[in-house]
């Protein structure tokens, strides 16, 4: 059997993008936007945490295209921002100037500072609410007047804590000697959207492949780490979700001082410092508990994904044969939801020389078989 | 007042304060733009905590303009899709590059806006911390 070029099919996809807006449109009303911004907070951080691309009106507008579908959203946005001029690196970022929203440890009840809960699903019942589906806009701001009020009511306990320069625990747990103290490494980190992956990879490329993951591939990785396919038990440490703000250097000056640079605004961000004990043989056999720190930080809030993220941190500084999850190549090459879902959606595209191919070998066997099964009777 | 400080007022403050700056200037002197507003990226650089090493968290978008008054360049830069915002922080920054004199009589109506903009971010911080947990030791039998 030959095989035949043969093209087509131009008609055929021009209806299909006409029935994929069709169905995106059918019910005959428009989602608007904003309302996408005011109302999906948890998929437009997911978005952007995946698409590594922080602005909340982009992915408004990319789970808006693509139906709610993040996977198609997040391909939006990493292609989008592949048409943009990076102009500027911004100074360095650091949590400890995060304005905190929310902040608890797992590990310390009085952490200094205190818990604070901020704003999280962790205490909801998980209960469908049925008052949602009649909720208006009109009942929403009634609901806000209240609560604006209810907050400037001066019969709540009044609290003295600085959000703004909250203690960090690991920063306590360094002075106390419980933790190993490091000085700033200021070693320019790689950048894989410039340079491809290469074994055994940097710290910093590991980290920011670690960030850009997608949510659900980091979370299995790090639950099979915690149920047994990986060496690690890991605590948190401290989890942060708050505002972090963005400075720039003057750009036509090399180094500029602090104070003459540019702030341009600041975005979202979950940290997770994740405490794993290690158990460390001293001097004449003498064995002492010791702590590492695995390290999540993702924008947006994504709590789940910044401790997720925290565990395969510590899992990639100690490679272990015995464990995938402790394998960079398995880990790195395998949770970016671009990459991931890309390869694994290319299987619907036209396969058809390839299988035809495939058939031909197995017709081609089958007649031998055929062919021996005849002579042996002969 | 340096510009770390001013950009954080005009950017958290009121836009209506930038907007007015920018529009006092371009009605005294000929500013030229160089680069109109448009959008582009900041690769946002991160120290972590467990090594205190450098990385990249990942891009944010941004709207940056360029200016010209006299021979002094101005830059606007601002999160998100801006246009009209980066182009008056442009601007501001070349006014106060080329040292006019309106820049003088800002400070107050900035130094007022800092004010507003800490009262709010009390507020703020106050309503979250409504959120703080107040643990109560429970009576052993």
């Amino acid at each position: 059997m030959g095989y035949v070029a043969v093209k087509g099919g131009t008609k055929a996809i021009e209806e299909s993008i006409k029935r994929l807006k069709y169905e995106r449109v059918k019910k005959g009303t428009a989602i608007e936007l904003p309302k996408i911004e005011a109302g999906m907070r948890g998929l437009i951080d997911q978005v952007m945490s995946e698409s590594s691309l922080y602005d909340r009106s982009l992915a408004a507008l990319a789970i808006k295209q693509a139906e709610g579908n993040p996977e198609e959203a997040v391909f939006l946005l990493r292609a989008y921002r592949s048409t943009l001029p990076r102009k500027h690196v911004s100074r360095v970022i650091s949590s400890e100037h995060m304005k905190v929203e929310r902040r608890i440890s797992a590990s310390f009840k009085d952490v200094p500072g205190g818990q604070i809960l901020g704003a999280t699903t962790d205490y909801t019942h998980r209960l469908l609410d049925s008052e949602l589906e009649n909720e208006s806009d009109i009942s929403i701001q009634d609901w806000l007047r209240a609560f604006q009020e209810e907050n400037q009511s001066t019969d709540y306990q009044n609290d003295s804590a600085d959000l703004n320069s909250l203690p960090k625990v690991l920063d306590y747990l360094r002075s106390e000697g419980l933790l190993a103290s490091c000085e700033n490494d200021d070693l320019q980190p790689g950048d894989v959207t410039r340079k491809s992956l290469e074994f055994p990879s940097m710290r910093s490329e590991r980290l920011q492949i670690l960030t850009r993951g997608q949510t659900g591939a980091v979370t299995s990785l790090a639950y099979a780490v915690i149920r047994g396919y990986g060496a690690l038990h890991p605590t948190v440490g401290e989890l942060r979700v708050g505002k972090l703000p963005v400075h720039l250097d003057h750009p036509l000056l090399d180094e500029g001082q602090e104070e003459d640079s540019y702030y341009i605004g600041d975005f979202t961000a979950t940290e997770a410092e994740m405490l794993i004990p290690l158990t460390v043989e001293k001097e004449q056999g003498k064995k002492e508990i010791e702590f590492e720190v695995g390290y999540g930080m993702c924008m947006g809030q994504n709590e789940t994904k910044a401790i997720a993220m925290g565990i395969l941190d510590n899992c990639l500084e100690k490679p272990n044969k015995e464990f995938p999850s402790h394998n960079e190549e398995f880990v790195l090459y395998h949770i970016d939801s671009v990459e991931s879902t890309g390869f694994i959606s290319h299987l619907k595209m036209p396969h058809y020389v390839t299988f035809q191919s495939k058939l031909d070998s197995i017709r081609k066997s089958k007649d031998k078989t055929t062919e021996q099964e005849v002579g042996l009777h002969e | 007042m340096r510009r770390k400080e001013r950009t954080e007022i005009l950017i958290q403050g009121s836009e209506d304060i930038a907007k007015a700056f920018a529009k006092e200037i371009a009605m005294k002197y000929k500013v030229t733009v160089i680069q109109k507003p448009e959008s582009a990226l900041v690769l946002l650089k991160t120290r972590e905590t467990a090594k205190k090493s450098l990385f990249y968290l990942g891009e944010m978008l941004v709207t940056e303009c360029t200016v010209k008054i006299h021979d002094s360049i101005g830059i606007g830069i601002v999160k998100g899709h801006r246009e009209d915002l980066a182009h008056s922080l442009a601007i501001i920054d070349a006014a106060y590059q080329a040292d006019l004199g309106e820049t003088k009589l800002w400070s107050p109506i900035l130094e007022n806006e800092k004010k507003n903009i800490q009262k709010n971010l009390q507020e703020l911080n106050r309503s979250i911390l409504r959120t703080k947990v107040h643990f109560e030791t429970m009576d052993v039998q």
